[in-house]
């Protein structure tokens, strides 16, 4: 755990230029700055339908009356809030890397938060293996709440199981069921994860993962008989690490993450992998913008 | 295959070690990480607890154990046999004569017999010691039992052609020399065999010769000379010989001055037969003809010869004395004579005898012709002295009227009737001369100096021996003596007295009557007289002889003599005196020996005390260098397999990263 802040004050200045970009309108609780599904009182035009009894006859478009000589009603587009669901993979599998995997998700989580807080959207994170839960918070002034929450996310200290995925998020999916914008930041090193997000996805969540993996990760650079251990629940694994078998391990990774891009693409999820060399600022401010996560 | 050292293959034992290491379960790092979950997907490695373990394809094992396999055999020493030298020591004889640069096989026999003598030298044992001789105008050890291969190598690059015979002989002798203090010695001999051998010659060792060269197909330039003709003209002769087994037709080009003035096409020159050619009437004023043969043979060092003008070279003998008919009668009939006649001068102080009859006594004249500057090649001094000898030139004194710094008399009187005897009838002076017919009067008694030997002595009645002739060299200048008057003895009547005078003027003026010549052989000495240099009548005392290449070479006068023994090179060579005149002569092979190419079968004459000589010598070629370099590229191999990652991780630095840091580097500049 650091009690360092997370981010420099300018820099949460430039999240503010930045909104969470949603593919899809959705419910939400109260007025807000989003598009809803719900026509409502907003200055954007929806839609047309014809006027029927009971209707606000000050909703009558009178042009196409003059045209027509039929009565028309005008829609508009109705904003409210969006909830911004974290889920943080705080296993102890996230507690490794140079740079570290954890603090850096919680940096991604702390700056998209903050963007979302400051679009006036409702934020909730959820800290897998961690069972730390923010409940949904709202408005920039909870930024310190956020960050408070992030700053105390930390991984088990004891050596155990790593809990599964599937039924940790079919808890969560139960537990919220107004769905919203779904952020995953994870190593995902796990089987369960992929049954979870379907579960999601069906759910009406709109998902985006990030995909956080440590360079030593992707190129690890090892040479001899080694015995590799987990960090989560101790198992080992004997290798004999020469050009050939980190080659294959290279092309595996490589496989592995073209398999995930693969697995959102087919349920419009979002899939972006992330190393944790990439400098913050690069991955909020082109990266994710490319990605479509953030405009 | 064989082995020189089979016992080696008991390091194949070593083989299954490694294997074992292999099979060895290994002790491992641990090494923690995020997650053994992408690992397991895909992991080999995973075994048992178990010491042993399954033996996997791993080319750093193949590569080690064939580095391994390579190593025991260059330990067991494989070796084939071969046709070169078994033997301790070797020495080579390399012919690099004329014919040695023959074309009949490809690039010249002696590049060939170079590449052979490299072959057969890494062929031999290592220990043996290898001893090469070039055999050219002169046999030279270039190297000595040397270990040193690459010393050999070397002395076989630097050999080179010389336009000459090669001494064979003296090459052979040298080797027989050697190889009798290191027995187990083989003589090769890399010739074509067109030398002369002595007829019989024995040499200890084995020796092997091995011919070079496939045919004969050559003709030459055999003779080439320029003549005065009575008319005054000039006339030229060639003479072209034919080698080759076939009638040839070869094209003669005829050049005089660098322009060419005729072409003959000599037609069906017979095998082993001669053509000559003479054009007549060539201009007094042409200097130098050259005869070239059109096209291509075996052999082009013989396909042209030049030759140049005959020059007249006059010397100069001072005689003092010049009364003497005899003497002045024989001085006239030598050609290129340039003769100073002098009155004698006063008697010296020291005379203590009488002059003998006939002697004149009119006092010394000098001569104008004669300046102090001037230095003939020989002074006669006829029963005369001067004050004080001349210290340049030869010295003829004939009965010397007294004691000189040269001599001592042992009586003021004459010794009467001494009777001529040829003390040594090897003597150069004494050639052809017989002396028994021959009386003298009387004749000065002088005592033999120490620097003198006698050549003739005169016995007298009372059995007492005097020199009547006595020959010797002081401070490099060469003095003759005749201790009795011409004029008292019948010797100028005989015939003896031509043949006695040549051979002393011959002694005393080595080469003053010959000019420079026209043309010389490669190789032989040149000895010729000094000129004399305008208006002064001094004699060059030194030249610059410039050679074929445009090289050139300071030569000192010594007594009014050149030798040059540097002529190696074909061509014209070019003397150019102090003074400023300037001559020339050409050097050019004309060797019947040289061109009649055809290789000889056996070195006729020459036998070696040793078996297996000239017969298919078996010698062994190693192989363990080949395997050792074999084993060397198999460890670094292996080497660049295990550091494959680290090998890789350089390649992506190299093609990426530093690219990006470069593109930065620009761009935070700019």
């Amino acid at each position: 755990m650091t009690s360092a802040p997370l981010f420099p004050e300018n820099f949460l200045r430039r999240l503010e230029g930045l909104t969470l970009a949603a593919r899809r309108a959705m419910n939400g609780q109260t007025q807000g700055e989003r598009r809803s599904p719900r026509r409502g009182q907003s200055v954007e035009f929806a839609d047309f339908r014809p006027y029927s009894h009971g209707d606000d006859f000050r909703r009558i478009d009178w042009n196409a009356y003059a045209r027509l000589e039929r009565f028309f009603i005008k829609l508009f587009v109705e904003e409210e809030d969006l909830t911004v669901h974290f889920l943080l993979d705080a296993s102890r599998s996230m507690d490794w890397g140079e740079p570290n995997k954890l603090q850096y998700a919680r940096q991604v989580t702390g700056a998209l938060g903050y963007v979302a807080l400051s679009g006036l959207d409702r934020v909730t994170v959820n800290a897998f293996g961690a069972d730390q839960v923010l409940p949904a918070v709202r408005g920039k002034r909870q930024a310190l709440t956020l960050f408070d929450f992030l700053q105390k996310v930390t991984a088990p200290t004891v050596e155990s199981a790593a809990p599964d995925p599937t039924r940790w998020i079919t808890a969560y999916a139960a537990a919220h069921t107004r769905p919203g914008l779904l952020v995953l930041l994870s190593d995902l090193m796990n089987d369960g994860w992929m049954d979870g997000l379907r579960l999601l996805a069906a759910r009406g969540f709109e998902v985006n993962i990030l995909h956080i993996l440590a360079p030593q990760e992707i190129f690890p650079q090892w040479n001899g008989d080694l015995k590799l251990i987990d960090l989560e629940d101790g198992a080992g694994v004997d290798i004999t690490a020469d050009y050939d078998l980190l080659a294959r391990y290279q092309q595996n990774v490589s496989g592995w993450q073209a398999e995930w891009r693969q697995f959102c693409a087919a349920r419009g999820m979002g899939y972006v992998p992330v190393q944790t060399t990439l400098p913050l600022d690069e991955l909020l401010f082109a990266w994710m913008q490319r990605q479509g996560v953030l405009r | 295959m064989n082995f020189l050292a089979p016992s080696a293959f008991f390091l194949g034992l070593l083989l299954p070690v490694i294997v074992a290491f292999y099979l060895l379960k290994r002790r491992r790092t641990e090494q923690p990480i995020s997650s053994v979950y992408l690992w397991q997907r895909m992991v080999r490695d995973v075994e048992a607890n178990a010491p042993w373990q399954r033996l996997r394809f791993n080319w750093l094992m193949i590569l080690q154990l064939l580095t391994l396999l390579a190593l025991i055999f260059a330990l067991a020493r494989p070796f084939s046999w071969t046709e070169g030298s078994s033997g301790q020591a070797a020495i080579f004889i390399v012919d690099t004569s004329a014919s040695m640069a023959a074309t009949d096989v490809a690039p010249n026999r002696l590049e060939s017999a170079r590449q052979r003598a490299r072959q057969l030298i890494a062929d031999l044992p290592d220990s043996a010691r290898v001893t090469i001789i070039n055999a050219g105008m002169e046999a030279q050890v270039k190297v000595s039992s040397s270990l040193d291969r690459r010393q050999a190598n070397q002395a076989l690059a630097e050999m080179q052609i010389t336009p000459t015979a090669a001494d064979l002989t003296t090459a052979l002798q040298i080797a027989s020399a050697i190889a009798a203090r290191q027995p187990g010695t083989d003589i090769f001999v890399l010739s074509d065999g067109r030398e002369k051998l002595p007829t019989h010659l024995v040499v200890k060792g084995r020796l092997r010769y091995i011919p070079f060269g496939l045919s004969g197909d050559n003709q030459s330039v055999s003779l080439v000379s320029l003549q005065p003709a009575a008319d005054g003209t000039q006339t030229a002769f060639v003479q072209v010989s034919n080698y080759s087994q076939t009638y040839v037709t070869r094209r003669l080009l005829l050049y005089a001055d660098g322009q060419l003035i005729n072409s003959f096409d000599l037609k069906d020159i017979p095998t082993g037969g001669q053509r000559g050619v003479s054009m007549e009437g060539l201009p007094a004023s042409v200097h130098q003809v050259e005869a070239r043969l059109d096209g291509a043979d075996a052999l082009p060092l013989d396909d042209h010869a030049l030759t140049v003008q005959q020059q007249a070279q006059k010397i100069t003998i001072r005689l003092v004395g010049g009364n003497n008919v005899f003497l002045n009668t024989a001085l006239s009939l030598m050609p290129g004579i340039d003769l100073i006649a002098e009155e004698p001068p006063s008697l010296p102080a020291t005379a203590l005898t009488p002059l003998p009859a006939g002697t004149p006594t009119t006092q010394p004249t000098p001569t104008a012709a004669l300046t102090n500057d001037s230095t003939p090649a020989l002074t006669i001094y006829d029963a005369t002295l001067p004050d004080t000898l001349p210290k340049q030139g030869s010295l003829l004194l004939i009965a010397p009227p007294g004691s000189t710094s040269l001599f001592n008399l042992n009586s003021v009187t004459l010794v009467k009737a001494p009777t001529p005897r040829a003390l040594d009838a090897s003597d150069p002076l004494l050639n052809h001369v017989v002396l028994s017919n021959i009386s003298v009067l009387d004749a000065v008694d002088i005592s033999l100096p120490d620097w003198a030997t006698s050549v003739i002595g005169g016995d007298l009645p009372d059995g007492r021996s005097v020199p009547l002739l006595f020959r010797g060299e002081v401070n490099g200048q060469r003095v003759a003596v005749l201790a009795f008057d011409l004029h008292h003895s019948d010797l100028p009547l005989n015939v003896a007295f031509p043949l006695l005078w040549s051979n002393l003027t011959d002694w005393l003026m080595p080469g003053a009557r010959q000019g420079l010549p026209a043309q010389v052989a490669p190789g032989g000495a040149l000895t010729f007289a000094a000129p004399a240099v305008s208006p002064t009548e001094k004699r060059a005392s030194s030249a610059t002889i410039v050679r074929p290449d445009g090289s050139s070479i300071q030569v000192q006068a010594e007594n009014g003599q050149f030798l040059f023994n540097d002529t190696t090179q074909l061509g014209l060579y070019q003397v150019r005196y102090t003074g400023g005149a300037v001559a020339d002569f050409a050097v050019n092979l004309l060797s019947a020996q040289e061109s009649d190419l055809l290789p000889a079968d056996s070195l006729a004459g020459v036998e070696s005390q040793e078996a297996g000589a000239t017969s298919g010598q078996l010698g062994q070629r190693e192989w363990w260098r080949i395997l050792a370099l074999l084993a060397l590229g198999l460890l670094m191999g292996e080497w660049l397999v295990y550091q494959r990652a680290a090998l890789a991780r350089f390649r992506d630095f190299l093609r990426v990263r530093l690219p990006q840091r470069m593109s930065g580097l620009r761009k935070g500049l700019k």
